[in-house]
């Protein structure tokens, strides 16, 4: 019983920051149509942000966010005026090439000016836990960034159905033609959106590296869940990137305990194939004609 | 006349002695492997130094392989055939050593490698190849008998990387286990870089170990230990077989690291003759510890040379290190043949335990410099 509830907490803590990065990429792409295959590789610059911010001025990852966030907003802001922009109504190719050769420019910048060696933060609270009882024990700093995530989606939430702006971004993503009709300045809103989501990347990114390590090939692992997160959950739908996520951190933890740790892609990927071939549209997508 | 004829005959069959020998180094100096290589580099630099001491005055042939087996290989043609070498020390890598190993017994010419550690390089009946360093079945043979010298450990789970380095270590390592009557309570390959280690841990943790046996590099040996603290995993010992175990960085995360036990091919330590005398002289010169790598690389190089000297041409060279014995940084030396092994220096392996954010030798004991410390204490 113990490991079941230890496995289950864990999966559900590290569940929280993958669906951070779902959302992210799931924003992007209800709002503009575009993959972005780079946004693991976005996550990274926050990752390596963070590590700057913390053995140069001594910020603590958490802290940090409040530097982080904005900053990735402008980073990914810029991104999407300079390179997005121009390919938002090309085929599906070659958007995917330019996010694939964005992040791969990415990566190599890092790689020149970090070397490919593995960093790792160690602050006071790396390996520190709460005992719950039980032989459960909960990991203060994934706790924590738990907390953060789901302050930061809420947040989130209040802000896509509550304000103008958020109104704005949702319309777009529902109709752009009908929402630049509307008089909604629809390139406006790819950027706030596309900026939100390189925010969000790079706050999973701070969040997870006390607990993680950091080197500059990291992304192409957190592209591939953020894919699977957002397919699983309806590509567009915050709501089913946040249970994606979840539940693809429930079921890694799941079958690493109950299969074999060696197995649990497979089950993530089996488990992704069942959703689409019952559910094609994801569990909370609509689908569209 | 005649006289000096004389001389002049005996100056002439003298003459390839007088000569200096050439004796040719292939090691990885650029390439992904190159900051080990520099460590070979360095040790045998400071063999070179030594020897000039004595009055043996070596002309080195360096290559570079760049990590490469072909480009090994190509090196080794070249020292065997146009620059006429009497032995070669290297190189480096596992890959690249098994591929130069059947060249050097086309060619005839003694090859004595440092620090690779596939098993099956000296298992092949290769009679120009030897090596000085110990394979790779005796890193888990001798941690699992420094645990059992230690305690009485009956169950042992293991954990460790899904690749080829991860899983044949942990073979070897279940073949012994297998032998000693311990049993396996937990078999757990994990796919590399997962950020979340802890419900593994926790399912190990039910089974309750007496050993944990792991086998990872740097980044993940440290999630795994900082993991293994947070879920309150408490075998009687960590036995840490991969290279992520014994690293500096790894010592440095004094919280999770303290009292890990891992295992090597030689410490600055280790009391065997020149041994603490190379750390000290080698860290002035370079500005780094030594590794391993470093003193094998320079034992290596000195018995080389001496051999050659001694003996002449290559295959008396061959005949020499095979029927040698030296001591020095790397303890007893000897070229045996042994379970299969042909021409491998039967090393003794030291089991190393961090103590106080340092590596200290702990065993065997005849060795050591400090108490190992047994059982794994309680988590803070």
């Amino acid at each position: 019983m113990a490991v079941f509830l230890q496995s289950l907490i864990s999966g559900v803590l590290i569940g929280g920051v993958y669906a951070l990065i779902g959302i992210g990429l799931t924003l992007i792409f209800g709002v503009m149509r575009v993959v972005n295959f780079a946004h693991g590789d976005i996550m990274m610059v926050g990752m390596y942000l963070t590590y700057l911010l913390f053995t140069l001025m001594g910020i603590d990852p958490f802290v940090s966010v409040l530097i982080s966030f904005p900053l990735m907003f402008l980073f990914g802001g810029f991104l999407q005026k300079v390179f997005i922009n121009r390919v938002l109504n090309a085929v599906a190719q070659n958007q995917i090439l330019l996010t694939i050769g964005l992040g791969l420019i990415m990566s190599n910048t890092v790689m020149l000016i970090f070397t490919s060696d593995y960093k790792i933060l160690t602050t006071s609270y790396s390996s520190s836990t709460i005992q719950v009882g039980g032989g459960v024990s909960v990991s203060v700093p994934l706790l924590v960034s738990f907390l953060i995530t789901a302050a930061i989606t809420a947040a989130l939430g209040w802000f896509l159905l509550k304000t103008d702006t958020g109104q704005a971004i949702r319309a777009t993503a529902q109709d752009r033609d009908a929402a630049q009709l509307m008089g909604i300045n629809v390139s406006r809103m790819s950027v706030i959106a596309f900026g939100l989501g390189a925010a969000l990347a790079g706050t999973a990114g701070a969040l997870i590296s006390p607990t993680y390590y950091i080197f500059p090939q990291v992304g192409s692992t957190f592209t591939l869940k953020a894919f699977v997160i957002t397919v699983l959950g309806g590509m567009g739908s915050v709501v089913g990137a946040t249970l994606g996520g979840i539940l693809i951190g429930v079921t890694e933890s799941m079958s690493a305990v109950y299969i074999s740790s060696g197995w649990k892609d497979v089950v993530v990927f089996v488990l992704f194939l069942l959703v689409l071939l019952f559910k094609p549209s994801g569990l909370m997508g609509k689908s569209r004609t | 006349m005649r006289k000096h004829l004389l001389a002049l005959g005996a100056v002439l069959a003298l003459s390839p002695c007088l000569l200096a020998q050439k004796i040719g180094v292939i090691n990885s100096m650029s390439g992904p492997e190159a900051p080990i290589g520099e460590h070979i580099t360095n040790g045998i630099k400071l063999a070179e130094e030594d020897l000039k001491k004595k009055g043996i005055n070596l002309q080195l042939v360096w290559e570079d392989d760049t990590g490469k087996p072909q480009i090994s290989m190509s090196a080794m043609e070249k020292l065997a055939t146009r620059d006429n070498v009497v032995g070669v020390v290297g190189p480096y890598t596992s890959a690249c050593s098994n591929a130069v190993a059947k060249l050097a017994e086309k060619y005839r010419v003694p090859l004595l490698i440092p620090a690779a550690a596939k098993e099956e390089i000296t298992r092949q009946g290769l009679k120009y190849v030897f090596r000085m360093n110990a394979p790779a079945d005796k890193y888990a043979s001798s941690l699992i008998d420094a645990a059992s010298s230690l305690g009485k450990p009956k169950t042992i789970a293991f954990i460790y990387e899904n690749t080829d380095f991860g899983t044949s270590t942990t073979k070897t390592a279940k073949e012994y286990v297998a032998k000693k009557g311990m049993q396996v309570v937990a078999d757990e390959p994990y796919p590399k870089g997962a950020a979340d280690y802890r419900s593994t841990l926790a399912k190990v943790k039910s089974k309750n170990p007496d050993l944990v046996f792991m086998v990872s590099y740097v980044a993940d040996a440290i999630l795994l230990m900082r993991q293994s603290k947070e879920v309150g995993l408490q075998p009687q010992a960590f036995l840490g077989a991969g290279a992520g175990f014994t690293t500096p960085e790894f010592a440095k995360e004094r919280a999770i690291s303290e009292d890990v036990i891992s295992c090597t091919q030689w410490t600055g330590d280790v009391n065997w003759p020149g041994a603490k005398e190379f750390e000290a002289r080698f860290k002035a010169k370079f500005g780094k510890e030594p590794t391993y790598h470093a003193a094998c690389a320079y034992a290596s190089m000195i018995i080389m040379a001496e051999t050659a000297k001694k003996a002449g041409d290559r295959v008396k060279t061959r005949d020499a290190l095979k029927a040698g014995k030296w001591n020095g940084v790397m303890g007893e030396v000897q070229f045996a043949d042994y379970e299969g092994f042909t021409n491998q220096n039967n090393h003794q392996m030291l089991v190393q335990q961090i103590i106080n954010g340092n590596y200290e030798t702990v065993l065997p004991a005849k060795f050591a410099t400090k108490k190992a410390v047994f059982p794994f204490p309680k988590w803070k």
